[in-house]
């Protein structure tokens, strides 16, 4: 670079000598992006949201999954806990009655058809029961199903309990006549 | 350093590429009269130079989205400027460059001209350049490109920029030792 083109270049402001009519230009520039519209860089296109909205679903989908599976295993365990109480009672109350139904088979006192009256209607009751039961697996937290069961066992407990102190009456009365006489 | 002048009105381009009208005329506002200028000397018509910067503007920010600050925002919009204003000089038919051997292979003169130094000569002698020595002698001196710049820009070879250079550099100094 000579002599002259350094001065010319050191002096390049001063050919600047034009002033450009700066409201008319614009004017003219908005009114074309204005036609055309705003360049608008789409969200989904950028690279920050496309992370953010990748980390968004998949904290939504994790707490979901977690919500449902927390949520299941939650049930699972009050039901494992309803289910393992109603079993409990069961086992009580079927080994009470299969005690007393066993009594009722084996006591001497009672004729063969009473014996089968009495547990013709004992079956009456295990129906009853069945359809309990049933209703029991469908809704665990059914409390009046539950309430149901536990009446069933009494009532059939309290019927076996009547019966042999009818009959434990009746002897006691026919071995005092017999020491009367 | 550079890299600094690179991002120089990072905020306002940002804001400009999200189509911010605010901040696309404050970009307007800082360059619009540099390149104007810029075309005033290519074209040397205020009409053509108006429509030219204002359609470079419009462009600019069309396209903002492209703009990865390899340069700074200025030389990439001057960059718009000048093609459009070479592309106004061919739709008008008007030689960009001497039309005579290329390949002339001129020697360095060392020049003495006083008058030379003078920048309101050169100006004059700018303007009295014929057809095709104008737009090199601007795009060298003034707009400050390299031969392969201007190569890039004229569509030429980089040695016939260089020797289209000089023939009107040799040019413009008769016409100044002339005025």
């Amino acid at each position: 670079m000579d002599h002259f083109e350094k001065h010319i270049r050191d002096n390049k402001a001063l050919f600047d000598e034009h002033k450009a009519d700066k409201s008319k230009m614009w004017a003219n520039i908005e009114m074309e992006l204005s036609t055309t519209g705003p360049k608008v860089v789409p969200l989904w296109k950028s690279p920050i949201f496309r992370v953010a909205a990748s980390l968004i679903l998949v904290f939504l989908l994790s707490t979901l999954i977690g919500i449902t599976v927390y949520g299941e295993y939650r049930s699972a365990g009050q039901n494992s806990v309803v289910s393992q109480e109603l079993q409990d009672i069961d086992m009580h109350y079927s080994s009470l009655v299969q005690h007393q139904v066993l009594m009722v088979k084996n006591h001497p006192d009672l004729s063969q058809e009473d014996k089968d009256e009495f547990l013709s209607f004992m079956d009456e009751l295990d129906e009853e029961y069945g359809v309990l039961k049933l209703e029991m697996e469908k809704n665990l937290n059914n409390e009046r199903v539950l309430e149901a069961i536990i009446g069933n066992y009494k009532k059939r407990i309290e019927l076996i309990e009547n019966l042999l102190r009818q009959i434990n009456d009746s002897k006691m009365i026919n071995d005092d006549y017999g020491y009367t006489l | 350093m550079e890299t600094n002048i690179r991002f120089t009105h990072q905020e306002l381009v940002e804001k400009s590429k999200l189509g911010d009208r605010n901040s696309q005329f404050q970009l307007y506002e800082q360059y619009v009269d540099a390149m104007y200028n810029v075309s005033m000397r290519m074209l040397g018509s205020k009409e053509d130079a108006e429509d030219t910067v204002q359609d470079s503007f419009v462009e600019a920010f069309k396209s903002l989205g492209n703009f990865r600050y390899e340069s700074t925002f200025g030389s990439w919009l001057k960059r718009i400027v000048i093609n459009k204003s070479i592309n106004h000089l061919k739709l008008k038919r008007i030689p960009l460059v001497p039309i005579i051997d290329h390949e002339y292979h001129l020697s360095e003169e060392p020049i003495e001209i006083a008058e030379a130094l003078d920048i309101e000569r050169v100006k004059i002698g700018i303007k009295k350049l014929p057809p095709g020595y104008r737009q090199i002698i601007q795009l060298y001196l003034i707009e400050g490109y390299d031969h392969e710049e201007i190569g890039e820009v004229l569509e030429i070879s980089k040695s016939t920029s260089k020797s289209q250079y000089h023939r009107a550099k040799k040019k413009l100094l008769e016409i100044i030792k002339e005025i």
